[in-house]
């Protein structure tokens, strides 16, 4: 099994050297740039900007009556995670504790999480921040937020004029 | 904390062919040892302890975590960050792990496995005495 943690080796700034010295400058400082905001169409991903390096990760689904999102977290405990709502934001934050105050003790794998998290969805106008419910069960944190009832799809017949 | 490491990744190595179908997961693991054991901790979020399985053989330890998918197959998917799917792993163990006393239990999504060291492999204190 592989456990060196997959990684994208490829970057734009590593090219042959031998062009010009301010060449190379510019190339080093766009890929510097690049790395950190993340390049649309490279190979790198962005700490700031890609969904994918946020923690943890949702999945967000929509029914006809309410929207659901979905987060993996294992481990946690019921009082470690908070959710609010502000405005049109619902900001799931929290801090998965380690059980490894021993320090001492011999780490052969290490590569779970640990440490302080925060998400922050921005709710679509058809949510109700007012009935949302939050639940956790087997290490996945489900909350549901209701849709007002206007909301809704509504049907309008076409008459004959 | 390298970005990568956030992701779950997914099995990409050769296995027998699998009666369930659906991306196989491989867990992140915590592996310490302690004086008379070693202790696994495995995250598998969603799974129940009725869909884990741990197998030993030849040296083998195998888990796989049953994990069934949370949502019907005609979804209004607004973000899909992670999949979900089966979690497996295998690990070699030594000889020095006592195969017969492997427990296993699990908790709010992480998976503890506790292999107890065999009896010649336990660290042990020789008391120094002086004469």
């Amino acid at each position: 099994m592989d456990l060196v943690p997959w990684r994208n080796k490829r970057r734009r700034g590593d090219r042959d050297t031998g062009e010009h010295p301010l060449a190379r400058l510019r190339d080093e400082m766009e890929s510097v740039f690049e790395r950190f905001f993340g390049n649309p169409w490279g190979t790198g991903r962005s700490p700031l900007l890609s969904p994918t390096a946020a923690f943890p990760q949702l999945d967000l689904t929509e029914s006809d009556s309410d929207l659901t999102i979905r987060a993996e977290l294992p481990g946690l405990r019921l009082e470690d995670v908070k959710l609010e709502v502000s405005g049109n934001c619902l900001r799931i934050t929290g801090e998965k504790s380690a059980e490894r105050e021993d320090q001492g003790r011999d780490y052969h794998y290490s590569e779970r999480q640990f440490g302080a998290f925060s998400r922050t969805v921005q709710l679509p106008a058809a949510a109700d921040p007012n009935k949302v419910d939050a639940t956790y069960k087997d290490g996945v944190l489900t909350v549901k937020i209701a849709k007002h009832p206007d909301a809704k799809p509504k049907r309008i017949k076409v008459r004959n004029a | 904390m390298s970005d990568t490491a956030l992701e779950k990744r997914v099995m990409t190595t050769d296995q027998p062919e699998r009666t369930r179908s659906g991306r196989t997961y491989i867990p992140a693991v915590d592996i310490v040892e302690k004086d008379d054991e070693l202790l696994l901790m495995a995250d598998v979020p969603g799974a129940k302890a009725e869909g884990i399985d741990i197998q030993y053989e030849r040296g083998e330890l195998t888990l796989t975590a049953r994990v069934d998918s949370r949502q019907p197959e005609q979804t209004n998917w607004l973000a899909c960050e992670y999949g979900v799917g089966d979690f497996v792993r295998t690990f070699q163990v030594g000889e020095g792990v006592d195969a017969a006393r492997i427990e296993a239990e699990v908790s709010n999504g992480v998976l503890t496995l506790h292999l107890p060291k065999a009896e010649a492999a336990k660290t042990r204190k020789i008391a120094v005495k002086t004469t």
